[in-house]
């Protein structure tokens, strides 16, 4: 067990781990998630492992590493995942792809598909939620065709803490910042702390998972995806970490499906089986129809 | 309303039993392309299977699966690896030939060795395909060899290919490289332009 003031003794002594120790780290974690921490976000990780290690009350970072490898549940894995990771987001953000959505994307998949199947979209990382009830809401709201489709929102991401806060759909007045008010009072319910509450009806519309994307067993089940989103992950990734997410993307894509990247995100120098698509002001890449 | 709820699974699927080497390959001969993509997948992890993956390059017409075996090859990058990938900028098929280089560029290690044969092969075009894996190359001489390429090569488009690359990758050390070069050309515009962008982007201009 760690003494306190031994874990004073760790805040005040950081970094908590040698250069070696450290690119040990990384490269576990990037085997485990794909992510990749290069050296300017040391000290980014080293808190987050100093906040681990009181909290697990490892004596040490070798302790703690020791016990992250070896813990068959993957629990403390899953919390380390948890603190790494990045979410801050907000309704209707780069909403121009939800333009493209509804005006180009939908439209153009209802012209090619049969009607009997559902439409399916998969949005990964959904962070806290707020991509896939922006996607649920534009369709709602501006696809005439919403109401003729079966349409299926998936929505995936690797940090179970934040999927926890997706599901309850609970956000802050600066999450719905670019939320009209009509579409507040229709979609919303306004809390006594002020926070806003989605609807339960889209609550319980969307299928919120656990993903990992390096892990096989996490993907495999989304197949047949007409549109995934896929925004701000990527860069993330080392160069082949993007290849093989992109790979995976492939194949859970039907023929004729489409992905949508973030704005800083170009397909062009993770793969060149993907088709380049403009719709208004976006670029989405489309996996061709042809492909089997 | 128009949302349907997706019918997630709420435990994992178990692990499928992995397949053994023999029938990886096998399945890289598989009819259907998403089974030579799974095989390809796999066969990452079996270094020992990295020579039959090239061989399936040389034969595989499907981009999507082509894809999956340079992954799985810059997974198990090796000198041999990068010899057998360094065949295909011989190939008159473009996108194998853009792929290979782009694969190469994510094997510095295996393929620093043989970037000098490379680089003075007969072959203008392979000579140009080399500096187009060297301006991308991570590697620390990657700079050294493009200015060894501006001062030696005898052919334009080659020393232009190397010229483009110094203006991703060079510092102001290659600047007298770039002044020699313009003289040696001298009066090509083409080359006269190349160089001055070149070196406006190196000084940060």
């Amino acid at each position: 067990m760690m003494a306190a003031a031994t874990i004073a003794h760790l805040k005040a002594t950081s970094p908590v781990t040698t250069d070696e120790e450290f690119a040990k780290f990384c490269e576990f974690f990037y085997r485990k998630t794909g992510i990749q921490f290069k050296d300017g976000k040391k000290y980014f990780v080293e808190r987050r492992i100093t906040d681990r290690i009181e909290k697990t009350r490892s004596d040490s970072f070798r302790d703690y590493f020791t016990m992250v490898r070896f813990d068959e549940s993957g629990e403390e894995l899953q919390l380390l995942v948890n603190s790494m990771t990045v979410n801050e987001t907000y309704f209707f953000r780069e909403d121009y792809q939800f333009d493209a959505l509804v005006g180009g994307i939908l439209p153009e998949i209802a012209r090619t598909k049969p009607r009997v199947t559902p439409i399916r979209i998969w949005s990964i990382p959904c962070s806290s939620g707020e991509e896939p009830y922006s996607i649920a809401i534009s369709i709602l709201e501006r696809w005439d065709l919403a109401d003729s489709w079966n349409i299926e929102i998936s929505a995936s991401d690797i940090d179970s803490k934040i999927l926890h806060t997706a599901r309850k759909g609970i956000f802050s007045e600066r999450s719905v910042s670019r939320v009209s008010a009509q579409l507040r009072s229709k979609y919303f319910t306004t809390r006594l702390d002020g926070d806003f509450q989605i609807c339960e009806a889209l609550r319980e519309s969307i299928d919120f998972s656990l993903v990992n994307v390096v892990d096989p067993l996490h993907t495999r089940r989304f197949r047949e995806i007409d549109v995934i989103f896929c925004r701000n992950l990527l860069i993330y990734f080392d160069d082949i970490g993007r290849r093989e997410t992109v790979e995976m993307f492939f194949d859970a894509l039907r023929p004729g499906g489409y992905i949508c990247l973030g704005h800083s995100e170009s397909m062009s120098r993770m793969s060149s089986i993907f088709l380049p698509r403009k719709f208004k002001e976006s670029i989405v890449y489309q996996k061709p129809l042809s492909a089997e | 309303m128009a949302l349907v709820k997706a019918s997630g699974q709420a435990t994992l699927p178990l692990p499928e039993p992995a397949r053994d080497l023999a029938t990886l390959l096998a399945d890289l001969a598989a009819p259907e392309p998403s089974a030579r993509r799974a095989a390809a997948h796999d066969l990452a992890a079996h270094p020992e299977a990295a020579m039959d993956l090239c061989d399936r390059l040389e034969t595989e017409a499907n981009p999507s699966v082509r894809e999956v075996l340079f992954t799985a090859l810059i997974h198990l990058q090796s000198s041999s690896v990068a010899v057998r990938l360094a065949t295909l900028l011989r190939s008159d098929d473009v996108p194998l030939r853009n792929a290979a280089i782009e694969a190469l560029q994510e094997m510095p290690d295996a393929i620093a060795p043989h970037l000098r044969d490379l680089l003075a092969d007969d072959d203008n075009d392979v000579r140009i395909f080399a500096v187009n894996i060297l301006a991308f190359l991570r590697h620390a001489r990657a700079p050294e060899w493009l200015a060894e390429v501006v001062r030696s090569d005898p052919h334009i488009n080659v020393c232009a290919a190397a010229v483009d690359g110094l203006a991703e990758v060079g510092g102001l050390e290659a600047l007298a490289d770039l002044e020699d070069l313009r003289r040696r050309f001298d009066g090509n515009a083409f080359m006269e332009f190349a160089v001055d962008a070149a070196m406006r982007r190196i000084r940060g201009e």
